[in-house]
């Protein structure tokens, strides 16, 4: 990807800060720290892709199902962690364990520290994916 | 392989692509989230101080979800190239024949999942007539077992594709 240079890390850290923020401030204004979870959820989000693309054999071209399973498992579970970052709060609020307000703040942000790891790995990427 | 073509009309090539069938993985994945977390939501929500009435989500209430996802995890992992009998060499020592047992297994266990999540639902809230709010609780779950099915559906879906895309890139 071209031209990712010091604008990019600068834009980036600053979006990661404005999700942080959000996501404190959700947590910090009524005294409930349970969306917290929600930055381990996004944090932890990109692992099981790592993992399982690490597991994968890249020289399999004709990719016969051995790597391409693993690949696939890797995949199930990041789909899963992104949603269970919303879900979670979704299902805290709809218990009024958290406020409604906290849950829109907590998701915003959760989402702008996702996007933030996710356009950081496609900028940085070294060529090497297919 | 155009000759053996069954259906008039052809997938539309971008079905073909590694993105489509990528993008069906993490849509399988997040359906399956949002069937668990569904069902979540009706556990916590029910001993939550908002729950007024006395039924409450117990381990009877998770059992559907439970076969069903057993049921998914059957079905998904199921080698589906070995499924047809006419596939040179696989066919000798009776792996077809294995593989549609444990796939009928799994879709047994699948369709099981949403028969006893409506089974739940009729039993224990339909019958004895409660009140809306808590009503909730059993819709829930039969929206999480449909969800996982759809889920295992999406996944069976992208997989197939994912025969395909191999094929083209290995001609």
């Amino acid at each position: 990807m071209p031209s990712a240079g010091l604008k990019t890390i600068i834009a980036l850290s600053f979006v990661l800060a404005v999700g942080f923020l959000l996501v404190i401030l959700s947590c910090a204004l009524w005294k409930v720290y349970y969306p917290l979870l929600v930055v381990a959820t996004y944090v932890l989000a990109p692992v099981p892709n790592w993992i399982c693309g690490r597991c994968a054999n890249p020289d399999d071209f004709v990719e016969s199902s051995g790597g391409n399973a693993v690949l696939d498992l890797g995949r199930f579970c990041t789909g899963f962690m992104v949603v269970m970052g919303i879900a979670l709060p979704a299902v805290l609020a709809h218990s009024h364990l958290i406020e409604m307000g906290a849950m829109v703040m907590c998701v915003i942000g959760g989402l702008l520290i996702y996007g933030t790891i996710i356009s950081f790995g496609m900028f940085f990427q070294e060529e090497q994916e297919f | 392989m155009e000759e053996d073509r069954l259906w008039k009309f052809r997938k539309p090539a971008w079905l073909n692509s590694a993105w489509a069938r990528n993008t069906g993985v993490y849509g399988a994945g997040a359906l399956f989230s949002l069937a668990f977390y569904v069902l979540i939501d009706s556990a916590v929500w029910s001993h939550s101080p908002l729950n007024g009435s006395d039924v409450h989500v117990t381990f009877v209430d998770w059992l559907p979800f439970i076969f069903s996802s057993l049921g998914m995890l059957i079905i998904n992992s199921v080698e589906k190239a070995r499924l047809s009998a006419d596939s040179f060499s696989y066919s000798g020592s009776g792996v077809a024949w294995k593989a549609r047992i444990v796939l009928f297994l799994g879709f047994a266990a699948l369709a099981g999942g949403m028969a006893g999540g409506v089974v739940v639902f009729v039993l224990k809230f339909v019958v004895p007539e409660v009140g809306w709010p808590m009503m909730g609780m059993g819709v829930e779950n039969v929206v999480a077992n449909a969800l996982v099915g759809l889920s295992s559906v999406v996944l069976w879906i992208s997989q197939n594709m994912e025969d395909e895309y191999s094929y083209n890139l290995s001609l």
